[in-house]
């Protein structure tokens, strides 16, 4: 499978619940202040990292298709 | 040090109820880091340390339970206990919940919360006084929750005591250990569950397979879901229910925010996060302190029991303009929810339930006011708010 998610974590919402590591410790790691932060530039579509992304209590997970544009996650309304 | 001998916080002193920020103000600008020799125990109020202390797991524990009196009791706390864990069973346990309370799927529960608002309001249609947190505030969370959980609507109140009674303190009274960790409300539906599945949670907690902390997958235990429900049912009854009262009583100090609010709903949301920093339902949170850990200079001792003040650090001067003024307009980060691991689990259901609640009073009644002589504000050692808030409705009806 190809690499088409762009994951980033919005610095300016994550309180620091770390939950985004905890689940997926292969995609997701903490920076410096405890923030999460995707452990690649690029990753491959994943159910996991989806489930994070929506799991994530304030949303501040995104996850964009790097291909297209299109955002995956949140949904576009 | 001179001035921390001069000032006495008693967390359990039930007249601090009334307006602790005076008290909170001086802790925050003159004894950032307090010492209590009469409960033992340290506290502090800057936004800064706050922040710091709760995201920080590995020195300040919840192991051990997040209330004073429990963390002091030093009694053996049960799994599933979720907000009385850290990583990595606390993750373990959380990430079962997480599933349901994602914000999405809270989202789409708002039809059956605003229906669940609106009976309850039918019930005081055409009074021109009504309690406010009899009528909507113990009412609605109930119902909420009650189907959240699957349990028989008829049954949720005798529920909602319960928990409420457990959490309850009066006159500076402490928590019963022993009470709080009773699951026995729960304990006649998990059998009649079992039988009937339904899109509960109940029944989601029983069937969710997951890996557990020694790497075996597994479903939860009986023991577990009811320790799962209990808490649930405990955190989100009466927290949502005060933070519904205290939008009553802040829309009758603030008319003008009242009208604003009436005129434009869009502004509802970030109105409902100016009340949860101004007047945080839960004010503290403690802590249990792992390792010795300095603030300001001092060393707290590892052993020690720490109070985070989040009521005193939302109006830390430091990260928040004029912090004593009410402004719904505001947009800023409170710490009502917490940060890190423990952050709030139900925080996207108690700003749905305080939006719906906030929505539905505004297009009901024009304005209101309260009969202040008659309000009554209570301090338990987990929540503070309205125990009963009279408003007189006024300028007729829409």
């Amino acid at each position: 499978m190809t690499e088409r998610w762009t994951v980033r974590v919005d610095k300016r919402l994550c309180v620091r619940t770390g939950l985004c590591v905890a689940s997926a410790p292969a995609d997701f790691e903490l920076d410096e202040s405890g923030q999460g932060r995707a452990r690649a530039e690029r990753t491959a579509e994943s159910d996991v990292v989806l489930e994070v992304a929506e799991s994530c209590p304030i949303e501040a997970i995104s996850i964009t298709d790097a291909d297209t544009g299109h955002r995956v996650f949140p949904p576009e309304t | 040090m001179t001035t921390a001998d001069t000032i006495h916080w008693d967390p359990y002193d039930p007249a601090l109820a009334r307006d602790p920020y005076p008290l909170y103000a001086r802790l925050r600008e003159e004894v950032p880091l307090y010492y209590n020799d009469q409960h033992d125990f340290y506290a502090v109020s800057r936004y800064e340390d706050v922040q710091r202390g709760l995201a920080d797991w590995h020195t300040f524990s919840s192991a051990r339970g997040d209330i004073l009196e429990i963390i002091q009791a030093d009694v053996q706390l049960p799994p599933g206990t979720l907000i009385f864990e850290d990583p990595p069973v606390h993750d373990i346990h959380r990430r079962l919940l997480a599933r349901v309370f994602t914000p999405r799927r809270i989202a789409t529960l708002e039809p059956k919360v605003r229906a669940f608002c609106r009976r309850a309001l039918e019930a005081v249609d055409g009074a021109e006084r009504f309690d406010l947190v009899q009528a909507v505030g113990a009412e609605m969370p109930m119902r909420v929750i009650g189907m959240l959980l699957g349990i028989p609507e008829a049954d949720q109140p005798a529920i909602r005591d319960r928990t409420d009674e457990t959490l309850g303190t009066q006159d500076g009274g402490k928590i019963d250990e022993g009470e709080i960790l009773s699951t026995d409300a729960f304990r006649d539906y998990i059998e009649w569950r079992k039988k009937h599945p339904s899109d509960d949670l109940m029944t989601e907690l029983m069937t969710a397979e997951f890996e557990d902390e020694n790497g075996v997958t597994r479903t939860l235990t009986d023991e577990e879901v009811l320790t799962y429900c209990s808490v649930v049912a405990g955190a989100g009854n009466e927290t949502t229910g005060r933070l519904i009262g205290w939008f009553g009583a802040l829309m009758a100090r603030y008319p003008e925010a009242r009208r604003e609010l009436a005129n434009d709903p869009s502004l509802v949301p970030n109105a409902i996060e100016e009340i949860l920093r101004f007047e945080p339902t839960g004010p503290f949170t403690a802590r249990y302190v792992t390792r010795d850990v300095e603030f300001h200079g001092r060393t707290v001792p590892a052993g020690s029991a720490i109070l985070f003040i989040q009521a005193a650090a939302n109006r830390d001067p430091r990260r928040v303009p004029d912090p004593d003024r009410f402004d719904i307009h505001r947009v800023t980060q409170h710490l009502s929810f917490g940060v890190g691991a423990h952050y709030c689990l139900g925080a996207a259901l108690a700003r749905l339930e305080g939006r719906v609640a906030a929505e539905e009073l505004l297009e009901r009644f024009p304005g209101w006011e309260v009969d202040w002589d008659h309000a009554e504000l209570a301090q338990t050692s987990t929540v503070r708010g309205w125990k009963t808030l009279p408003l007189v409705v006024t300028g007729g009806r829409r």
